[in-house]
């Protein structure tokens, strides 16, 4: 397995006005995030409104520069490449988005939509991108006939195929998904999520699956980050990080998330108050408000994103959850 | 008697011919209870309750041999009768808690709004009212936040005073349309927690609509499953999760990531829910349900009584173990 994607210490901070005459504030609205995926994984990014899990998928895919830190999309650093390479490396790096009904244009045919990323990068005459685009139809679930038509014409289980196709055209080696789940409904979820399964089997392609949906994550990722407030909680393989999240954060989230067998016994673990103002976050570790374990320490020190035991934790005691 | 007493409720948009949104819908709601209705996106949940509260405006048609609040037949009262009733005795709290609050008016005067409507209150009393319900939904510096405008709330914040409002006139029903979609779910869990103890502590019952099933096997008693503007299935809560009825039922809970756990693929139902020109014959879900018979094609099966949970089918499943 190769890695095709690298991120060392990603962030992404962004100046706000906070009024004539005043000095602008900063939001570190990413901060310090780095990991690896390689070709034919996933990694789940979850986390509340706010955690920056859509700001990472906007640096990964080049739609923004970082602040500092480096991305390399296979093997290529991305901050520093000329004009012509970072188009190259944009064919590599796919996006699909959230709301299927205002990713797609509404005044192109399907068939179109789906032939422009190859109209624009490959030079494919135009049968054999017809041919193309209707292999990869049939292969998303869509009938022929449906090449003429207009994205109204779709449900919304339908027009996330097509933004899953359109994404898997020019056959990406990462593909970053903005929670594309989110705005379907169970039954037709579990369709796009067997057909997003479907895809990496077959083209090995790396997926960011960004989500805060624990549920689903459980079901499509190996690896998975927990962000708070910009910066990584916690960072492991999926099956430790759920069985014994060693973040209070991932406690609390996975303590949270409903589920179909609620245990009695097992009483919930609260968190209060909500996300601080990422204009003026708390000093220490981001956490430590809501934590249910917070000392002196937690409030004084920003804990380090350090190994232990099989994942990388944000937390001074980590150890004592394991 | 039940409090809420629901018989052959049908709505239609258009004329009487039309196409039915909710189609022969039954339902008793009992002092006290928590009724969870869950469904997709389109089979009728929230037109069900907005036909309740008298929401439904032309060219909707509504009619029903009974729909009987508290002693109130709801579709024979005169306009003015029914403001008496709906925002008092019959609350409501809807998913989009930042459009739910008028952005002119401050949240006390909204609040206060309520208690001068149906209490009598006014001035200082109403304040304090007021203030005392801000309180016991949790709001921190509930005095600041009296004079504060909805866009100075955060969505959790917002859905908070939301409930204040709902709770104001001592409810007997609350209607909570799907109260925590809009939220993260560490605040979805503190909204949720409140609904329930505001629930007991008035010995209110609550509907609550919602697509997430999760949700439902946490909270509620009894469960309505829609389908297409039906109910398909009425049954207690741990029953009907661990022995689904209606093929539907289970359907709906094999698509949820968690209930197939481990499996590479998640169970789907093929197709989509039938439209307005697509509707069968016989049996609603009869093109998509893999138990399909002939009869399923041609007649329309009813709601069987002898069955053990409510399921709308001529072949329930799970008959033996009941």
């Amino acid at each position: 397995m190769s890695v095709v994607l690298t991120a060392r210490d990603l962030t992404r901070h962004y100046d706000v006005s906070t009024g004539l005459f005043k000095p602008k504030a900063v939001v570190r609205a990413l901060n310090g995030v780095s990991f690896e995926l390689e070709s034919g994984k996933t990694l789940a990014v979850v986390g509340e409104s706010g955690c920056g899990k859509s700001t990472l998928a906007r640096a990964l895919t080049l739609i923004e520069e970082p602040s500092s830190g480096s991305l390399q999309i296979a093997g290529q650093e991305v901050h520093g490449a000329s004009k012509a390479e970072r188009k190259q490396l944009r064919k590599d790096v796919q996006m699909v988005f959230q709301s299927p009904y205002a990713s797609l244009n509404p005044r192109q045919k399907i068939g179109d939509q789906l032939g422009e990323p190859l109209l624009i990068n490959t030079s494919l005459s135009k049968a054999e991108r017809r041919e193309k685009v209707q292999a990869m139809m049939q292969q998303v679930g869509l009938r022929p006939e449906h090449y003429q038509r207009y994205p109204h014409m779709f449900s919304g289980g339908q027009r996330q195929r097509i933004a899953l196709a359109r994404a898997m055209m020019l056959q990406p080696k990462v593909l970053v998904a903005d929670e594309p789940t989110s705005a379907l409904d169970v039954s037709i979820q579990a369709q796009v999520l067997n057909l997003f399964m479907d895809l990496q089997q077959e083209y090995q392609t790396a997926y960011v699956f960004i989500s805060h949906n624990l549920a689903v994550v459980r079901h499509v990722a190996d690896d998975v980050l927990v962000m708070y407030l910009g910066r990584p909680a916690e960072m492991g393989p999926k099956e430790d990080l759920y069985t014994r999240p060693l973040h209070p954060y991932t406690q609390a989230l996975l303590s949270a998330t409903p589920t179909l067998k609620p245990d009695p016994l097992k009483p919930k673990i609260k968190i209060v108050g909500e996300l601080p103002n990422p204009l003026n976050p708390p000093s220490g570790c981001a956490f430590h408000k809501r934590c249910p374990y917070a000392t002196q320490r937690c409030s004084d020190e920003i804990p380090e994103f350090r190994k232990v035991d099989t994942r990388q934790v944000a937390c001074h005691y980590a150890e004592q959850f394991l | 008697m039940s409090l809420l007493n629901i018989s052959n409720l049908s709505v239609r948009f258009g004329d009487r011919n039309a196409v039915p949104v909710v189609d022969g819908l039954d339902l008793k709601v009992d002092k006290g209870e928590v009724l969870a209705i869950v469904g997709e996106s389109g089979s009728g949940k929230s037109v069900t309750m907005m036909a309740l509260m008298g929401l439904v405006d032309s060219p909707g048609i509504v009619t029903a041999d009974s729909l009987v609040f508290d002693g109130n037949d709801m579709l024979k009262l005169s306009n003015r009768q029914r403001r008496k009733v709906v925002g008092k005795d019959l609350a409501m709290i809807f998913q989009d808690p930042m459009t739910a609050l008028n952005p002119s008016y401050t949240v006390g005067f909204q609040i206060e709004e309520v208690l001068r409507q149906h209490l009598g209150m006014s001035g200082k009393a109403a304040r304090q009212r007021a203030l005392e319900l801000l309180k016991k939904v949790e709001i921190p510096a509930p005095e600041s936040r009296l004079d504060a405008y909805p866009h100075q709330l955060s969505g959790g914040m917002s859905q908070r005073v939301a409930i204040a409002m709902a709770i104001a006139g001592e409810p007997k029903l609350l209607i909570a349309d799907e109260p925590t979609t809009a939220l993260d779910v560490t605040i979805q869990a503190q909204i949720m927690e409140l609904l329930l103890n505001l629930q007991q502590e008035q010995n209110m019952a609550l509907i609550l609509i919602t697509h997430d099933l999760a949700v439902v096997a946490e909270t509620a008693q009894r469960v309505c499953v829609m389908y297409a503007g039906q109910a398909v299935e009425v049954g207690h809560v741990p029953q009907l999760f661990d022995v689904p009825g209606h093929p539907y039922s289970e359907a709906l809970l094999a698509a949820i990531p968690e209930h197939s756990a481990g499996a590479e693929r998640l169970a789907t139902l093929p197709g989509i829910v039938p439209g307005r020109y697509d509707r069968p014959q016989g049996c609603l879900l009869s093109p998509r349900c893999p138990y399909v018979q002939d009869n399923c094609r041609t007649q329309r099966p009813g709601l069987d009584p002898k069955a053990h949970s409510l399921a709308r089918c001529f072949y329930p499943l799970n008959q033996e173990v009941a």
